[in-house]
């Protein structure tokens, strides 16, 4: 003891200047334009420097000349450690420490309770020069709690942490003064600044508290916490994520105005907030506002494919980044932003929706290619998927074929076709969902669904390529394919509970969605498409028993409905005509297939009838009929 | 499969306990790249048939691979991934100055050439541009995709994607992980399906290499899904440790690591081979390979009648394990279960129908045909050679690279008649296989016979150090008989050269039932008793060595030493012999080149012999000389001259010493000494002595008893030392000689009675009283050191008798006494003078002294 007696003064300026060396060194790194695994294999030498000091301090019993060095030297190493995601290392140094510090002051450690122990360590303190280390450190604390998502502690002990600031600036004016008279090693000196770690901490807190408020969905309390944490300074990333969830709060209050002017205050404040591009879009698609929606499409892909867009928004300069700190889920899930690719597909699928062909067409193929390209590497496994890979040809297939490119489309479906072919079965039993709720359970690519699915894309692909031809007026062809499709669709058997399989008759169609839907849905399809094409080579016959079944199967089907009263006419069944023709205006109103795939859509580009002049027939006919 | 592998060792490398699973590639350009799980990559040359370049890595290497340009080799550390630039290494290896014999070149590899600092990185794979890195992290794999380090624009590489899959619970894994404290290393290999246009540039090889494959595409998209198919990706497969057989189509968007199937024990080997002779290049099966034997063949099948359209088909079989390592070739998979390398023929069963094929495979599979081939622990792709025959690159547990030239496959029974040049090649081939396994027995056998050798030798050996240590430990028990390997020896006096000189003879006599062998050496240290203070205090020994080969148990080795020249007074000489045993001889020519192995030897101590002034006394006998001057007149005539011309000399030169040849010299002073031993005890001992040698010794004549004393001393002596004389036996009592100073001396025996009185009773006692007379008294005191001491050892050997002469001695030992105590007084007083120096100078108190020593010689006491 005696010897330990003698040595402090020397002993305790060493551990200073090996302090101060390493926060030297460290900032000396970290302040040039260091690679980031440079940084993190930097900030990992100096965790453990910095841990090995304070093994060192700490292996003395606790003496009240030396806490200030030892706290100094338990905030950087655990600024490190936090900085390292090690939390409960971190925490336990932190816990360890007070306990020191209260052995010191007398106080007993009391409680387990968190909130407690720190009220006690606080108080213990109050009046000493150790006051400002133990709030340094309960701010250490705090970024613990935060990062590990404890906001319920944070909010039983808000008041006393967001009043650290005040004694914070005011040690921070202590410090400064005493920095400013004497040389630096003579304090220790500090990895991050204390008061911009508070800073930090405060606006991370209310912007995880708005968050956690808004997922439980009180908005308008939430956007009370994020309008006053919009004010606070901090780093505009931050900014811009309060403008951000103050927008999605107001849009879950239903008001979608004021939300688009958050967001875009959410973009002026950091250009690179991508998710308020995102919201914004989606916003627009909610008002069907479809020329913005289209624009903030592009818009979003263009910035998802800059570079920096792929890097972390929030890489900080500093030790402690607030991606750190902000990762509860509900925040996650609001912050989240889909992929490039999908953006892509989104844009290609509302250009084409929305008459915009020619544009769709290009994403449809810029997709495409990034498919195909070398420097793919599939990485997002996300929330928004893309649509399995040949639906993506068959829409693309379809969008070319809108774009009068039937050529490009054949080859499209010649190369679904060539894949799937071999593969599929001779026969099939589609079964009837049981319920919806299983069926979602099925994990996707199971063998069973893929074998449904393989049929139907050959089938679409079949029929897309009887439209190519019904485009270039190759009838033949054209009958060719869609006979292919029908013969493909009809080896599917639909077997309902308690009964047999059999072939799917006309009453049976599914809800919007489901296989059996797509399956008459490109069977009614086809039929019409092989019957117009009999009736422009004046096979008449065939051409009204396809167009018949056609309906049959799909009822709904526009194109059909028209063709079979045409050819009805043409055979001279004009009463019948009409009356067909006046059914199919009659449901062509009610027909919606706004979220069907784009290759099940009806073609616009085969032979047309114009409805007035057909009018003007039953005008015509109409004396007669009434006569 | 008949025939048999030629096996041929390329070389040697250390191998360790590997705590992962050695490697062996082959590289382009004729380059075999090995790692045995230690912190070195090895570079082989198969061209120059020699090791070129040792890569020093800062850790463990788990793997390593060359990327898919040729142009890097990745070697996965335990800290990391590096790259090194083969130009690089092919440039360092030729730029050494050092030729074809030298060591290979070592490259030590620094951290500027990590490129990824992941750490625990088990196994690599690069698909094109990038490069996939898989390794655990606490219960999942993660697979990670990196950016080719030149593709990126920073020397790291760039990661790119990211996937993991949770492990499965694998008991099997973990029991074998600890049985071997090896961990085997993923297996990953990349598919392509064989109808995309992005596949590898060597499309015409169905497989190729590094564990890059061309599949089926309708397998392919059986396997993995069209949209793998649509998007032309490749996809890896990675057979993992914890048994399951896992894919990830690469380039496909929100593609995931999933499991394709499950071995249930760890996957050893996962690759494709081509099974039906008509298809088109590219493999038509999957196969993969379980550390227990479990072998997973994956192919197409025809799906049911029910289901129509084509069925990936899964084929499981068990082959006795345990795998060590396997790998495929276009028809076979080759496999090593560590004692024995084994073939599987997956070809067999052809185009027949499903069920047959099916069954036909299965009982291939069960059937694996032997190699031959043991102790292969890892096993490089196969290759062709020219003439047609698969190539198997391995490393032997013992860390040898072998190439396995596998017999070429028979292919029908008509056409298994070859040619006959063919023949004639196999039976060449055969029969310098048999000359090569005679060869490697034949020196097999002669290590094994030379370490029996040696074993015997040291039996020997440690049987003799026994027999020794013993017999040093039980001196006192073993006094009287003989010790079973002992020195004794004979001293002559022989002239060279004008110049006489004491020769001894010492004889090694083994009488033991051992075999002195190669490596004893007899070790004589030859010491005078006592020494002049003029040689500095230190003992003036002289060592003589003498190796000998064999000495078989009766058989005895002779060997000679010049002991002194005339004039050499340093008697009586204690010589010290041992046997000396060292090491190196043992382990012959090895041991010669170890410095420390020269001096490690044992020394066991024999017996040790004395010479004294009696052994070195020259009898003179004028008599003898007469005798024999006509049969040896050169010789004895020589003497006398030499003896007159050295008396002559000696008197010329003057007298130091006060000395000289007391027969031409009466005037000179004389010293005497005396010893009288009761003739009774001599009778006894000396009679005892030569009863089994001598066939009239009992006849001994009382009178001839100091005669036969004077012969004993002069020509037996006590112990294991003779003298050998030139005459013959002893006829008078006085003797004349010659001491090895020059001096004469005269040594005379005669029988004298003493009488004493005691308790009135008068008894008369026969003694010899042997007188040593000369004229220097260096001789004197030796001589009559050596007969007192040879009486004495005389006396030790007499048998106990009753004491019935007892008191004769009374008288005399009572006269003794006060002699000795009188004399005693003399030395106090001239001690006590010479202290303080008072009166007398040191001659005088010298002259006193040796008027005391004659007086103590004139009288002595009988020794009964």
């Amino acid at each position: 003891m005696s010897h330990k007696v003698c040595q402090p003064p020397s002993l305790l300026d060493r551990w200073m200047q090996e302090n101060n060396e390493l926060v030297n060194k460290w900032q000396q790194e970290a302040g040039g334009d260091a690679v980031s695994r440079d940084q993190k294999a930097h900030l990992r030498s100096c965790s453990s420097e910095f841990h090995k000091l304070l093994q060192k301090i700490q292996g003395v019993p606790p003496l009240a000349d030396h806490t200030q060095l030892e706290l100094t030297v338990v905030y950087n190493a655990c600024v490190c450690s936090v900085a390292q995601s090690h939390f409960s290392e971190a925490e336990l140094l932190l816990i360890q420490a007070t306990e020191r510090v209260l052995q010191i002051t007398g106080d007993n450690p009391v409680a387990t309770d968190p909130p407690v122990f720190w009220k006690t360590a606080l108080k213990s303190v109050a009046n000493t020069a150790l006051n400002s280390s133990i709030q340094y450190i309960l701010c250490l604390q705090w970024a613990i709690w935060l990062a590990t998502c404890q906001l319920k502690t944070i909010q039983e002990f808000q008041d006393e942490l967001f009043s650290l600031s005040e004694s914070l600036s005011t040690g921070d004016r202590v410090d400064r003064r005493s920095g400013a008279s004497g040389k630096s090693s003579d304090i220790p000196l500090l990895v991050m600044d204390p008061r911009r770690l508070f800073e930090l901490l405060q606006i991370c807190t209310y912007i995880a508290q708005g968050a956690e408020k808004l997922s439980e969905g009180q908005s308008s309390e939430a956007l009370s916490v994020l309008q006053t944490a919009s004010s606070l300074p901090a780093p505009k990333t931050l900014v811009a994520y309060t403008h951000l969830l103050s927008g999605s709060c107001l849009t879950h209050m239903s008001c979608p105005q004021m939300a688009l002017q958050c967001y875009r205050k959410a973009l002026e404040t950091d250009s690179w907030c991508v998710c308020a591009l995102y919201q914004s879009m989606l916003i627009y698609r909610q008002l069907s506002n479809t020329q913005a929606e289209i624009q903030a499409l592009r818009l979003l892909h263009s910035t998802l494919m800059l570079p920096s867009a792929t890097e972390p928004a929030l890489a900080g300069t500093h030790l402690l980044s607030p991606s750190l700190l902000l990762c509860s889920k509900p925040l996650n899930s609001l912050l989240s932003v889909p992929s490039a690719l999908f953006v892509l597909h989104s844009l290609a699928q509302k250009c084409v929706i929305y008459g915009r062909v020619s544009e769709g067409v290009e994403c449809y193929l810029d997709l495409l290619n990034t498919l195909h390209s070398e420097d793919q590497h599939g990485m997002h496994i996300e929330v928004h998927s893309l649509p399995r890979l040949p639906e993506l040809y068959l829409e693309a297939g379809a969008a070319l074929l809108m774009a009068r490119r039937p050529t490009d489309c054949m080859a499209l479906c010649d190369e679904v076709i060539s894949t799937t072919l071999e593969l599929l079965p001779d026969k099939l039993v589609l079964e009837e969902p049981e319920e919806k709720c299983e069926a979602e359970a099925r994990p996707v690519g199971e063998e069973g669904e893929d074998r449904v699915g393989m049929l139907l894309w050959t089938g679409a692909a079949y029929l897309l390529q009887g439209h190519c031809h019904t485009n270039l007026k190759d009838w033949k062809q054209a009958v060719t394919h869609y006979t292919r499709c029908i013969n493909l669709l009809v080896k599917v058997h639909f077997k309902r509970r308690g009964f047999q399989p059999q072939i799917p008759s006309v009453d049976m169609v599914g809800k919007q969605g489901t296989d059996l839907y797509i399956l008459q849905r490109l069977k009614g399809l086809s039929l019409a498409g092989r019957g117009i094409s009999f009736s422009q080579t004046d096979q008449l016959r065939e051409a009204l028993r396809d167009l018949q079944l056609s309906l049959q199967a799909f009822p709904d089907c526009v194109g059909a409905g028209l063709w079979c009263g045409e050819v009805l006419w043409r055979l001279g069944r004009r009463r019948e005509a009409a009356a067909c023709w006046e059914k199919t205006w009659s449901f062509t109103t009610q027909s919606s297939a706004e979220n069907l795939s784009l290759y099940l859509k009806e073609p616009q580009s085969g032979p047309l009838l114009d409805s007035t002049e057909l009018r003007h027939r039953i005008q015509g006919l109409g004396p007669t009929l009434s006569a | 499969m008949d025939g048999r592998c030629a096996v041929e060792t390329w070389a040697e490398f250390g191998f360790s306990g590997a705590s992962c699973t050695p490697t062996v590639k082959l590289g382009a350009g004729a380059g075999v790249f090995i790692c045995t799980g230690s912190d070195e990559v090895y570079v082989f040359s198969a061209e120059e048939r020699k090791l070129t370049t040792v890569l020093l890595f800062p850790a463990p290497v788990s793997d390593l691979v060359e990327s898919a340009d040729k142009q890097h080799l990745y070697v996965a550390c335990r800290n990391g991934v590096y790259c090194v630039s083969l130009q690089f290494l092919l440039s360092r290896a030729h730029s050494s100055p050092a030729d074809a014999s030298s060591s290979p070149v070592e490259l030590k590899i620094s951290r500027e050439c990590l490129v990824v600092p992941e750490e625990g990185v088990l196994s690599l794979l690069p698909v094109g541009s990038v490069l996939l890195t898989l390794s655990q992290r606490d219960t999942s794999w993660v697979l990670t995709v990196y950016n080719s380090p030149n593709q990126s624009a920073s020397s790291s590489c760039e990661m790119l994607a990211s996937y993991s899959l949770l492990q499965a619970s694998g008991v099997v894994r973990n029991d074998t992980e600890e049985r071997t404290g090896m961990r085997r290393r993923p297996v990953l290999i990349c598919v392509h399906s064989s109808d995309a246009t992005t596949s590898p540039p060597s499309s015409s090889e169905a497989t190729s290499t590094d564990g890059q494959f061309r599949l089926e595409p309708v397998l392919f998209k059986l396997l993995f899904g069209i949209d793998a198919a649509l998007a032309k990706s490749p996809v890896i497969l990675c057979g993992l440790p914890d048994g399951c057989l896992c894919f990830l189509p690469l380039r496909l968007p929100g593609s995931r690591l999933r499991v394709l199937h499950s071995l249930e024990q760890p996957v050893v080997f996962v690759g494709a081979c081509v099974v039906m002779e008509t298809g088109p290049g590219h493999a038509q099966c999957l196969v993969a390979m379980g550390e227990l034997g479990r072998v997973v063949l994956i192919k197409t099948d025809k799906g049911g009648p029910e289901r129509g359209g084509s069925i990936a088909g899964f084929i499981e079989r068990c082959v006795p394990g345990p795998v060590m390592c396997g790998c495929v070739d276009q028809k076979c998979l080759y496999y090593s279960t560590g004692s024995d390398l084994l073939t599987l023929d997956l070809s067999q069963g052809g185009e027949e129908r499903d069920e047959e094929i099916s069954s036909k495979t299965g009982a291939a599979l069960q059937s694996p045909a032997s190699l031959n081939v043991c102790r292969v622990i890892a096993v490089a792709e196969p290759t062709c050679n020219t003439a047609g025959e698969v190539q198997l690159l391995g490393l032997s547990a013992r860390g040898q690279l072998q190439r396995i030239t596998l017999p070429m496959r028979r292919e029908d029974a008509s056409l298994s008649k070859v040619a006959f040049s063919h023949v004639g090649r196999n039976v060449r081939d055969l029969l310098s296989a048999i000359g090569d396994v005679c060869e490697r027995a034949t020196t097999l056998k002669t290590a094994i016979k030379s370490k029996n050798q040696i074993l015997t030798h040291l039996n020997q050996v440690l049987n003799i150090s026994f027999l020794l240590i013993t017999s040093t430990n039980s001196e006192e028990h073993l006094l009287l008989q003989e010790k079973p390997i002992r020195c004794h020896a004979v001293t002559k006096w022989s002239r060279l050269l004008q110049k006489d000189s004491l020769n001894l003879t010492c004889v090694l006599d083994n009488s033991s039932p051992y075999v002195l062998e190669q490596g004893w050496t007899l070790s004589i240290t030859v010491f005078p008793l006592s020494y002049s203070p003029s040689t500095g205090g230190e003992s003036p020994s002289t060592n003589f060595s003498f190796p000998f080969h064999n000495l078989h148990p009766g058989e005895t080795l002779e060997v000679s030493l010049p002991l002194a020249a005339a004039g050499d007074s340093a008697f009586p000489m204690t010589l010290s012999c041992s046997l000396v045993f060292s090491l190196s001889s043992l382990l012959g020519e090895e041991a010669a080149n170890v410095p420390s192995l020269q001096s490690s030897c044992f020394s066991l101590p024999l017996n040790t012999l004395t010479v004294d002034w009696l052994h070195a006394l020259q009898v003179n006998r004028p008599i003898a000389n007469h005798k024999k001057a006509t049969s040896q007149c050169s010789d004895t005539a020589m003497d006398t001259i030499q003896a007159f011309l050295s008396s002559r000399r000696i008197r010329h030169s003057g007298r130091k010493d006060g000395g000289g040849e007391s027969s031409s010299k009466p005037e000179q002073e004389q010293f005497s000494a005396s010893i009288r031993v009761s003739s009774e005890l001599l009778r006894d001992t000396l009679v005892l002595k030569s009863s089994g040698l001598d066939p009239q010794g009992p006849m001994l004549a009382p009178q001839n008893v100091f005669l036969s004393l004077l012969e004993w001393l002069l020509c037996e002596g006590p112990g294991e030392v003779r003298t050998e004389h030139q005459g013959d036996k002893i006829s008078s009592s006085v003797i004349h000689g010659q001491c090895p100073n020059g001096h004469t001396v005269k040594l005379s025996a005669k029988e004298v009675n003493v009488r004493e009185e005691s308790l009135g009773k008068e008894e008369s006692l026969t003694t010899v009283e042997v007188h040593v007379e000369s004229s220097s008294i260096t001789a004197v005191c030796g001589l009559h050191h050596a007969v007192l001491h040879r009486v004495q050892t005389l006396l030790q050997r007499a048998p106990e008798r009753p004491a019935s002469t007892k008191t004769v001695q009374s008288l005399g030992l009572r006269q003794a006494l006060q002699r000795a105590e009188h004399l005693s007084q003399q030395i106090q007083q001239s001690r006590v003078s010479g202290a303080f120096g008072v009166g007398a100078s040191t001659g005088k108190m010298t002259r006193s002294l040796l008027r005391v020593y004659r007086e103590l010689r004139e009288n002595p006491l009988l020794i009964i």
